[in-house]
Order: structure tokens, then C-alpha cells, then sequence
């Protein structure tokens, strides 16, 4: 039975959206017979996180050294790698956020085997396994075998179903890889800008977005009380980034970041092929645009051809009256 | 303070992908720029050497092709470039590329590497971590702003939006974020050097590989076959005034889509 060990991100008392949805993928793998499975987490762990955790994945492992307190590349690898090869793990996944996307190629490296970063889709039941990946931003898609073992592999935040599933009870076990003293050689000096509690573009579920069309940078206040009345998060577009309108951390697109959400409300924005790179694999996609050529509306899948600053407000007004309906 | 900053060439973002009638290869239009985040990497290599003095070297793994982006490196004011030439770059996964590009630094002294966070062709963002677990050496990721003094190095890390300063001894790489600099225009007389200078070429077998590990066989993970995107239905537009279309539209998102 080939061992499966899910990499955990956490914060508070909540895993992170990208790793609970592997959590319950690895569960239906579980399930199956042929992989058994445990969650490895590294951070601090109360008692409501440890029972929402075991609720979800049969076996628990937490590693305690201090030295993983704060995120080091070198540090979390090590003990990861050291893990996967102390019990010949077949196959080591996490969520491809920033830190699981910054920290695998190391733990690969480790293991003397490859990886496959981002995917959207995996067999995991074929031998090899095969995996589904967007390149060039998504303009196409490329199926990777892995021959290699242990099978390393990122997951795209909102690739992979979040079914909880029911009757699980895992146990707990807390161990020290011990010796990371020496193998750390960065050092978190000080936070500069925390995101606070606002969920991270690459794991909302519902996103509104902003570009050009807005004209000015406050009044962004339209697609953040429509992002609110919603419980989305607000994105932007490159130019509106550039013009500083808002922060480089909401940029969707090429150079900034790429989203799956269930659905996207664009506000405002043409199409352009950079930004429509960073969300095209968004699941409803609603267009607003006076221009009714504007490209988004090719990867839309509704359009409202019109005045954002008409639309925008109405469809706030709307949500918020449904809410009082219940 | 010596540094190395890997570039890459890739297709231009515009560039048209299509997948080849087998589904096994790609035809992509011949347009072709440095990866969009080397240039930052290239930049920042370039303000480190003005202000600690030093040289900056271009590394590229690549075809013939490849050349051209270690052109614009010089005309930038890189000082040196070597082209590691591979006509089975492209068939490389993460893992082989880095290996090669091991290979070769093993070779080099430097006190810092600079790279993209990710090559916008393969979107793997692998190499640079893995080249550095290869040179044992530590990194910081996703870097928007970078301080270098006394053999160290204070970087701003941004990998979850959230900034976070890292210290670090060196030698160190580095991958740079959009936001790291604004990469400057080569002047003309940088283009009128660019196009004289030599740029040394080494072989895959040079840096005491065989071609054979970028063969299918012989590799870690494998492209089998291309797929399209899921082509999205026609658009649906609402029809009405903004507030009967806005309202429509809530109706369909939360009755019919249910994903509100």
C-alpha cells in the first residue's frame, strides 16, 4: 500500500482551503484501499484544528521543532523530505500556495525524483500516475506521467472537490525531526505587511474584479461592496495595479496571480490576454462592459453589456435585499 | 560582488499556442522575449554590480534561440553570458533543467544568483529551488525588494501577499516578483556591443551529462500529450437596463449557478 503523506497548511484554528480540499481527495484514496494516508502539518495546533484536521484524514503527524515555527524553505523541506524518506512515502502532495509551490522543488531534490507543480487534475490510479497542468497560462494543458518515486506533486488551489467526508476519526501523533538547527540559513527578520484575515485571491471561491473601466482608484468602493455583499474577495487588473490604484498583491494575470474560483465577476476590464491568463479556468465567469466588442466577453459565460456604475450598485442592492429575504 | 542571473527564453506572451494534430507537440508562433521575470532579476543583478561593483554573467539553457535573450542581457550591461545550447531543452523537465544548470554553477564563483520566480512558457516555477538544493545553497522566493551589504542580504519575500523580510548569509539565490524594479531600455551603444561580443557556448556533455537524461526514458516526469482549455459556451448576455440586468443576473448566480 503506497503511502501518501499531504502536506498542511493552517492558520488559526483553520486548515488552509488548498489543503483541506487535498485532504479530502487523499481521504477517497484512502478509501480505496491502495494508499494509506497521513497529514503532515508544522505549525502551532489547538485543539479545535487538530479535531477539524481528524475529522478529515486518518493519521495526523506534527512535527514540533521550534525551528519550524516561522516558514523557511530549507527548513520545512528537510523536515518534510526526512519524513517521506523515513517512511518510504510513495507520493507527497501539497496546495499550491505560495509556500507549498516555494518549498516541494527542494523536497523533490531531496528525494532524488522530480515534481509536477500546479496540476488541476490527477489519475491517480494509473501506473505511472498521470497528472493535468496548465502551461503558458492556461492557454494550454498538459498531461505529465510521473515514472519517478516518491511522486511529488502542488495542487492547485480549487482544482479538486471539497467533499468532507463523514465517519473519520484519525490519530494524533506529535514527533521532531530534530538537527534542523544547522540546515536553516534564512531568517525571518520582521513581518512588513500582514494580509490580515482577508482570504488570499488564489483560494476564494467567489471573486470581483476591477480594471480600467473604473476610472479612478476610489471607486474601487463599488467592486468592494459588491465583493463584500457577496463574501468574495477583490481582484484587479494590471493596468490598475500599475496605476496604483490598488496593491500588486490583487493583480490577476500573467504576471500576477492566477485564480479558480467558482465564480468571477469582472467589472470594467477589456480582456486583455494577461489577465484573462490569470483567470480562465474560473468556473461562472460574469462580464460587465459598456463596450460591447470588449474581449472578456469571449470567456464570459454572462454578460451584462452596460454601465458598471449602474450595474454594479444594483447588483449589491439586490444581493443584500435577498439576504434580508433569507 | 559577483552574480549570476539565469534567464530564459520563452515564447512572447502573445504568442499563439496550438497543440500539433499527434497532440504530443506544440506549434507556437515564432515571436520570442526574455522571460518577463528574469528581467527583473537581470535589472536588480545590474544595480547590485553599480552599487557594490563586481560583474553580472548570463546563464541561459536553451536552442540557437536563446542566444537573443543573452543579447539583450549584455545590451542591458551584463558583463559576460554563456549559453548552455540543447536542442532538447524544451523535452526537459524541472528537474533535468535544473540539473544541467547545476552542472554548470558548480563550475562558476558568485555571491548571489538572481532568476524569475517562474518561466512564463512551462509556468513550473521548480528550477531555482531546485538548483539551489542542488548547490546546497539557501533561497528566498517571490523577492520584491533586495538589500545587499556586508555579505548579506535583506529581502522582501512576498509569497503570500503578506511581506515578510528575510535575512540571509551569502552566497544566496534569489527569484524576483514584478514589483522588484522597473527594468530599464538598453541604450544603443549596449544593442552596438550586444551584437559584436562572442558568447561562449557549452554542450550538454561539457558539464558531464549525457543528452540522454533529457530523453522521455530517462527523465523524472514526462509531457505525454497536450489538451485544449474546457472551451467555455458562448456568452450569455442579459438583456434590459442595468438595474433589470443586475437583478437578472443575482437571480442567475444564486438560483441557477447556486455559486452565490
Amino acid at each position: 500500500m503506497g503511502k501518501v503523506l499531504v502536506f498542511v497548511e493552517t492558520k488559526g484554528d483553520e486548515p488552509r482551503k488548498a489543503s483541506l480540499e487535498l485532504l479530502c481527495e487523499a481521504e477517497k484514496l484512502a478509501a480505496s484501499g491502495k494508499f494509506s494516508v497521513e497529514a503532515v502539518c508544522f505549525g502551532a495546533m489547538s485543539d479545535v484544528l487538530k479535531g477539524r484536521l481528524l475529522s478529515c484524514v486518518r493519521r495526523l503527524v506534527r512535527f514540533t521543532d521550534p525551528e519550524l515555527a516561522a516558514y523557511s524553505p530549507e527548513g520545512y523541506a528537510r523536515a518534510l523530505a526526512g519524513y517521506a524518506a523515513e517512511t518510504g512515502a510513495r507520493m507527497i502532495v501539497a496546495g499550491a500556495t505560495g509556500i507549498g509551490r516555494d518549498f516541494l522543488p527542494r523536497v523533490a531534490v531531496m528525494l532524488g525524483t522530480g515534481m509536477v507543480s500546479d496540476v488541476t487534475g490527477a489519475n491517480w490510479f494509473d501506473e505511472p500516475m498521470t497528472f493535468v497542468r496548465p502551461m503558458f497560462g492556461g492557454k494550454v494543458f498538459a498531461e505529465v506521467a510521473f515514472p519517478a518515486s516518491p511522486v511529488v506533486v502542488t495542487a492547485r488551489p480549487n482544482s479538486f472537490a471539497m467533499d468532507i467526508p463523514e465517519g473519520v476519526n484519525g490519530e494524533y501523533e506529535e514527533k521532531a525531526a530534530g538537527s534542523l538547527g544547522g540546515a536553516i540559513h534564512t531568517r525571518v527578520v520582521r513581518v512588513e505587511e500582514t494580509k490580515g484575515d482577508a482570504v488570499d485571491l488564489t483560494e476564494a471561491d467567489l471573486i470581483v474584479a476591477g480594471g480600467r473601466g473604473l476610472k479612478a482608484a476610489e471607486n474601487f468602493k463599488l467592486i468592494e461592496d459588491l465583493a463584500a455583499a457577496i463574501g468574495g474577495t477583490v481582484g484587479a487588473t494590471r493596468s490598475v495595479v500599475d496605476a496604483k490604484w490598488r496593491d500588486q498583491a490583487d493583480q490577476i494575470g500573467k504576471s500576477g496571480k492566477t485564480v479558480s474560483p467558482k465564480l468571477y465577476i469582472g467589472a470594467g476590464i477589456s480582456g486583455a490576454i494577461h489577465h484573462i491568463m490569470g483567470m480562465d479556468t474560473s468556473k461562472v465567469v460574469l462580464a460587465v462592459n459598456r463596450d460591447p466588442n470588449a474581449i472578456i466577453f469571449n470567456y464570459a459565460n454572462y454578460g451584462i453589456v452596460g454601465d458598471l456604475f449602474e450595474v454594479l450598485p444594483a447588483m449589491t442592492e439586490e444581493i443584500r435585499k435577498r439576504k434580508e429575504r433569507g | 560582488m559577483d552574480i549570476i542571473v539565469l534567464v530564459k527564453q520563452v515564447p512572447d506572451p502573445e504568442a499563439l499556442v496550438e497543440i500539433g494534430a499527434s497532440g504530443k507537440d506544440l506549434n507556437i508562433e515564432p515571436k520570442f522575449a526574455v522571460n518577463l521575470f528574469d528581467e527583473f532579476a537581470l535589472e536588480e543583478a545590474l544595480r547590485i554590480k553599480e552599487k557594490h561593483g563586481g560583474k553580472v554573467k548570463a546563464l541561459s539553457l536553451g536552442g540557437p534561440k536563446a542566444m537573443e535573450a543573452l543579447r539583450t542581457a549584455i545590451a542591458m550591461g551584463a558583463d559576460e553570458a554563456v549559453l548552455i545550447e540543447d536542442d532538447a531543452y524544451a523535452a526537459r523537465d524541472g528537474y533535468s533543467t535544473a540539473l544541467a544548470l547545476f552542472k554548470a554553477l558548480e563550475k562558476e564563483t558568485f555571491d548571489i544568483i538572481l532568476t524569475g520566480r517562474q518561466a512564463i512558457d512551462a509556468d513550473r516555477g521548480e528550477v531555482p529551488q531546485m538548483v539551489s538544493q542542488m548547490l546546497g545553497l539557501p533561497h528566498v522566493g517571490v523577492v520584491v525588494k533586495l538589500d545587499i551589504s556586508d555579505g548579506k542580504a535583506e529581502a522582501v519575500s512576498s509569497l503570500e501577499g503578506a511581506k515578510e523580510v528575510v535575512e540571509v548569509a551569502l552566497p544566496a539565490v534569489f527569484t524576483a516578483q514584478k514589483g522588484l524594479n522597473e527594468p530599464r531600455v538598453p541604450l544603443i551603444t549596449g544593442v552596438m556591443k550586444a551584437m559584436k561580443v562572442q558568447i561562449p557556448k557549452l554542450t550538454i556533455e561539457d558539464l558531464g551529462l549525457t543528452k540522454d537524461m533529457a530523453a522521455p526514458e530517462n527523465s523524472k516526469t514526462q509531457i505525454v500529450r497536450y489538451l485544449p482549455p474546457k472551451k467555455r459556451p458562448a456568452v450569455q448576455l442579459i438583456p434590459g437596463e442595468a438595474r433589470e440586468a443586475a437583478a437578472e443576473a443575482v437571480r442567475i448566480l444564486v438560483d441557477i449557478e447556486r455559486v452565490i
